[in-house]
């Protein structure tokens, strides 16, 4: 088990984005962008360090068109936090278009559960999980994902994250007003 | 050879057997169904199966304005309501910015912790009805009953709560509810040890419960297990500790914790953790400030684009309410993370290879709600 510190250094060298979040503002410290390939990486090493597993979520936003073409706009949200000090993290990893994304539930089992109630309610799959049945909803509604958004409810992405950090902290007000 | 050892597989196959427990059963609390593979009296691989009383109350939350979500909140866990009440206006609070009046933080506090109390003495009873112990449930229930005579007069409500609201809670305590409270405060203390004449010192119920569902630290790290459920592992983890909110910090109060992680040690850990709620709300009737219980909210909340995470100690373990707004009022995306959920995760790994009335005893222990857990 290693320092707060040299986690952060840990999943930085893993190439993963990672920002300092203020935790008054957001309820978590550090908010960590993952890719497909590292989103394993990141749990051992988040297991290594000694984090327990708060939830794993599905989030559905407008998919965008960019230069590597036109994504799900699905992402998965992990949470994680520590039993011996106040530290919480806030991972996601943007789903590719084929919808898979690797299960973590080898390092966290108790993922197993969350992983199948978000391909319940979003239709995400989790490659290599043992049992990727419906779990809160029945057999019957295997293709039906509640908490998928119609479309003319989906907002993008920027519409619905805090505004880029600006250099000064205290702009609490300012932000809420210039997104109104 | 070969013909010999398949032979014995295929008789133990025969002595194998699938057995249903629940959704009807006693010891289930609620409609969840475990479904266990057997070899004659021990217990292979218990499947928990959720989902019979599943209201997707996410997307309830994310189809409304925030206001209208109140009501929900208390029917997750219905056992412990105040604690859900409280996480969802704070968080709502903290998002949008609204300043609680002292008297009316105060006033959450003494209400969750008396709704702590009641939970606890609830799960008392409840699992030594499990274990066969009829008596128990009768005194918990009886001591429960002041607790929800107290609510109801100042909530309006006995088991789903309402009670708190952005910026306050609805109305404010009066000279009865201390009185009551702290009459109640005395009775309990002096049942404490009824109970621990009639209960802890059962050799029954010692051994129903020593050394049995030992959950390590590792296995409460992998599975996320929070609460009493991991304080009895010997981690001094509490949210209202460890990540200190409403106006917890101002009061002195310890953290139970056991020695083994058995069931045991769960239920040591809750029957002093009773006690101490029992500090908590004689500290805030002490100093209980006055002042207004609600202060001024605009009609129309605007959630500011941006995600935010709130976490609370309710009677189970930590519940987190993680929500993505887009600058209107509903909430774009709320994600309830509810204890029991994670506690209960972790059942297949721990009932492997013990007896059938292991199994109800651990589940007991672990004090769960199945509605909570559904959503």
């Amino acid at each position: 088990m290693g320092t707060f510190e040299d986690f952060k250094t840990h999943v930085r060298n893993l190439g993963d984005e990672v920002t300092e979040t203020d935790f008054d503002q957001r309820g978590y410290h550090l908010d960590v962008v993952l890719t497909v390939n590292t989103v394993r990486e990141f749990a051992q090493t988040a297991y290594d360090h000694g984090f327990y597993l708060v939830f794993v979520t599905g989030f559905h936003v407008l998919p965008e068109t960019g230069e590597g073409g036109k994504t799900s706009g699905l992402e998965v949200v992990y949470q994680f936090a520590m039993y011996d000090r106040l530290c919480r993290v806030k991972a996601r990893v943007s789903v590719p278009e084929d919808l898979t994304v690797p299960s973590i539930c080898h390092i966290y089992q108790g993922a197993n559960w969350h992983e199948r109630e978000t391909r319940d309610f979003y239709g995400i799959r989790f490659s290599d999980h043992p049992n990727l049945e419906p779990l809160l909803l029945c057999e019957e509604d295997k293709d039906f994902h509640p908490l998928l958004k119609e479309e003319k409810k989906l907002k993008s992405f920027e519409a619905v994250s805090w505004p880029a950090q600006r250099p000064d902290t205290a702009d609490m007000d300012t932000e809420t007003s210039s997104d109104g | 050879m070969v013909s010999k050892m398949m032979r014995e597989s295929q008789f133990q196959e025969h002595n194998r057997f699938f057995l249903n427990m629940g959704p009807q059963h006693p010891s289930t609390h609620g409609v969840l169904l475990v479904v266990l593979e057997m070899d004659g009296e021990y217990v292979l691989d218990p499947q928990p199966v959720l989902g019979f009383i599943h209201r997707m109350h996410e997307k309830m939350g994310e189809s409304r304005p925030c206001q209208g979500f109140m009501p929900n909140t208390a029917r997750m866990d219905y056992v412990c309501a105040l604690p859900y009440n409280h996480g969802y206006v704070s968080l709502i609070e903290k998002k949008a910015g609204i300043e609680v009046p002292k008297r009316a933080e105060y006033i959450r506090v003494i209400t969750s912790e008396l709704n702590r109390v009641a939970s606890h003495l609830l799960w008392l009873g409840a699992y030594l009805l499990d274990l066969g112990a009829f008596t128990p449930i009768l005194y918990g229930f009886d001591d429960r009953e002041h607790i929800l005579d107290i609510l109801e007069d100042i909530t309006g409500s006995r088991l789903t709560y309402c009670y708190y609201r952005f910026g306050g809670v609805t109305q404010d305590i009066d000279d009865k509810f201390v009185e009551s409270t702290r009459a109640f405060i005395k009775r309990l203390r002096k049942r404490f040890d009824i109970y621990e004449r009639l209960v802890t010192k059962n050799i029954i119920f010692i051994k129903r419960a020593e050394n049995i569902g030992i959950i390590s630290r590792d296995m409460a790290i992998r599975y996320g297990i929070t609460g009493p459920n991991l304080r009895g592992s010997g981690i001094a983890y509490d949210i209202r500790k460890n990540e200190p909110y409403s106006v917890y910090p101002e009061f002195d109060f310890e953290v139970p914790v056991g020695e083994n992680g058995d069931c045991l040690d769960r239920y040591m850990v809750r029957v002093r953790e009773m006690e101490q709620s029992l500090r908590i709300i004689e500290q805030a009737l002490d100093t209980l400030p006055d002042g207004p219980v609600r202060s001024k909210v605009p009609k129309n909340i605007k959630l500011a684009p941006g995600d935010c995470n709130f976490a609370v100690e309710a009677a189970r373990g930590e519940l987190s309410y993680y929500l993505v707004g887009d600058g209107t009022s509903v909430p774009y995306r709320l994600k309830i993370r509810v204890p029991s959920y994670s506690n209960l995760s972790c059942l297949p790994e721990l009932g492997e290879g013990i007896l059938l009335p292991d199994l109800v005893s651990i589940m007991g222990s672990m004090d769960l709600v199945i509605p909570e857990i559904d959503r």
